[in-house]
């Protein structure tokens, strides 16, 4: 089945999203699509049937999401702790995953219609190595395109995101590109697999579980958490409408909150500044305490240096992220 | 026909709060109607002698041992609690109740938050607050006694049996994680570590010795916002969240109903 469901929403649907545009709408959703074995249990079908039909649920979220205009959906298909499960289970889903990557591609024409860029985020090396092609070619293949953004993360948890942004910084510190004291919140941010994305302002979970299960911890630290009681095969459009209104109930708040956390984040990042530089005049200094003008010309050419540094190390990532899928495609699929 | 959806969004809107606020009053009407019929049934159950002498001590002793008891029925119980304030001008009696009764029914750590930094800044207060609500519920205070660590006292390793109350604000989250992250680079600046060695379990340690106490099982949070404003990002990947409408004139069963919401849950795991 397609990754891209064509079709307008009905009348009902249409007025019922024009009501929920005329006020704050979340630019990124991410959901954690669980309920798919509960499904197939209730409806007495097999695991790996709940599971296509999960997927048939993503497109058709997907199709809504565009109507209402949310640019970006972030969603939790493959969990690390997920193989834990049966050998049988795993291996259902990787060659569901591979059929469904092999489908992207066969759709790529379509896919470029309507601008759709696909990312694939997590631990990918855990990842038989014929499915870490597919999904570098859908990555390379789309990665241009940039009306709508579908995140998908596989072989994911949040704490291996965050371990691995905290070694994409040691390493950019052993190439002397960056110092220990670059370390910051904003910079962390930027290692992660999701720097390209804006945090998720709304994050739905389906199925009735109220637990985040490792995923997107960092990033929706000030995001609006909607617990949804739907199997997720079951999602429908007004589950997405009362998560959005959910979202707009407490938007002003979270914005406060937000706002707030981002004063603090400036604040830290002047202090530390300040300190580096105490420091380094403490250091180079001809003995005689500096002025308050040479300290503050001093403060705004080492925040200037450490933002090119930073800079550089961040083009230097990139081009290793990059890389590491280019050279995936140019590796014959494997029979 | 903007402007027309622009008034029928407002409507909508002003139509859940109506809801939110019915449903509220309701529920404010069934609780005083149980708490009636609560007070009704246990005068009946009383033995005639204990009822005859209005004692406190008896009273206190009977609400403890209800305590004792409540949490020993309970299917599982969350090793720790975090309290999440998310509402403006915190309570300090409301939240020294909370973490009296969540100890009493057997909690062995409670953690409160509120996105400011509030609890933080006016730590004394709020175990001033604590201890007199020990004291004033019948707490015998040397059982109950609490180790009430605020950030950067706990730099020895103390493994501790008795209840741990724990102040905590946005600077034990996300910076947290930051400070942790600069230490291990900095380390890999002086060459005593390779990028290559730093594994989850090395940074989970490292985010564990400012802070020894275990994850958070479940999150209590009080107030209107859907959110976790901050609180510990690492900390919460398995963390049970349940939402109470207010902190404010919360009762012991309120939170009882919470924890029995928990004992019911079932963690999977990712299997």
């Amino acid at each position: 089945m397609s990754w891209i469901k064509e079709g307008d929403l009905n009348l009902l649907e249409k007025i019922s999203a024009n009501v929920l545009k005329a006020g704050p709408m979340p630019k990124h959703v991410a959901f954690i699509m669980d309920g798919n074995r509960r499904f197939a249990r209730k409806k007495n079908m097999e695991r790996q049937e709940g599971h296509m039909q999960g997927f048939n649920k993503l497109a058709e979220t997907l199709r809504w999401c565009k109507h209402l205009n949310i640019p970006e959906v972030t969603v939790y298909a493959f969990s690390i702790e997920n193989f834990k499960r049966t050998k049988e289970e795993v291996d259902g889903l990787m060659e569901l995953a591979k059929q469904k990557f092999e489908r992207l591609l066969e759709e790529r024409d379509n896919l470029e219609k309507h601008g759709v860029c696909i990312r694939v985020l997590g631990d990918l090396n855990m990842l038989p190595l014929d499915l870490q092609e597919l999904i570098a070619k859908a990555v390379v293949t789309t990665r241009a395109h940039n009306k709508c953004f579908l995140n998908v993360c596989f072989a994911y948890t949040s704490r291996y995101e965050i371990t691995n942004a905290v070694r994409e910084m040691a390493w950019g510190v052993e190439q002397g590109l960056i110092k220990a004291s670059d370390v910051s919140e904003s910079l962390l941010s930027e290692c992660l697999y999701s720097n390209n994305s804006p945090n998720p302002d709304l994050l739905i979970r389906t199925s009735g579980e109220v637990r985040l299960s490792d995923f997107l911890l960092w990033q929706t630290s000030h995001s609006c958490l909607v617990f949804q009681s739907v199997l997720w095969p079951e999602y429908s459009f007004w589950n997405l409408c009362e998560a959005i209104l959910q979202y707009q109930l407490n938007h002003k708040s979270i914005q406060k909150a937000r706002e707030l956390h981002q004063e603090h984040q400036a604040l830290q990042q002047l202090e530390a500044d300040r300190a580096c530089v105490a420091e380094h005049l403490q250091h180079h200094g001809n003995g005689k305490p500096a002025d308050a003008q040479r300290r503050q010309e001093a403060l705004l050419h080492y925040t200037a240096c450490r933002e090119d540094r930073v800079q550089d190390f961040l083009e230097a990532l990139k081009h290793k992220r990059n890389s590491f899928f280019s050279d995936l495609c140019s590796k014959p699929v494997l029979a | 026909m903007a402007m027309l959806y622009g008034l029928l969004w407002r409507l909508l809107l002003l139509l859940v709060h109506v809801n939110t606020a019915l449903v509220s009053w309701l529920r404010v009407r069934l609780r005083s109607w149980k708490g009636r019929l609560w007070e009704r049934a246990v005068a009946l159950n009383h033995n005639p002698d204990a009822t005859a002498n209005p004692v406190t001590g008896n009273r206190d002793d009977g609400r403890r041992a209800r305590w004792l008891s409540d949490g020993k029925a309970l299917e599982k119980l969350p090793v720790h609690v975090g309290l999440l304030v998310a509402e403006e001008e915190p309570s300090y009696s409301d939240v020294a109740n909370l973490v009296v009764w969540c100890m009493a029914v057997g909690i062995s750590y409670v953690s409160v938050y509120d996105n400011h930094g509030i609890f933080r800044k006016n730590n004394s207060r709020l175990l001033e607050e604590i201890l007199r609500q020990q004291n004033l519920l019948g707490v015998d205070g040397s059982k109950y006694s609490i180790e009430f660590l605020s950030n950067g006292s706990d730099k020895h390793n103390v493994v501790s049996c008795r209840p741990t109350v724990k102040v905590l604000s946005p600077e034990d989250g996300k910076q947290s994680i930051v400070q942790a992250a600069q230490q291990i680079c900095r380390s890999v600046e002086n060459k005593e570590r390779s990028s290559k060695d730093i594994s989850v379990s090395m940074l989970d340690v490292l985010l564990r010795e400012s802070k020894n106490i275990p994850d958070p099982d479940l999150v209590l949070k009080f107030g209107p916002v859907n959110s976790t404003l901050g609180f510990l990002p690492w900390h919460i990947r398995l963390t049970e969240f349940i939402s109470l409408p207010s902190h404010r004139d919360v009762s012991y069963d309120n939170m009882l109903d919470a924890l029995q919401r928990y004992a019911s849950c079932q963690q999977r795991l990712g299997q």
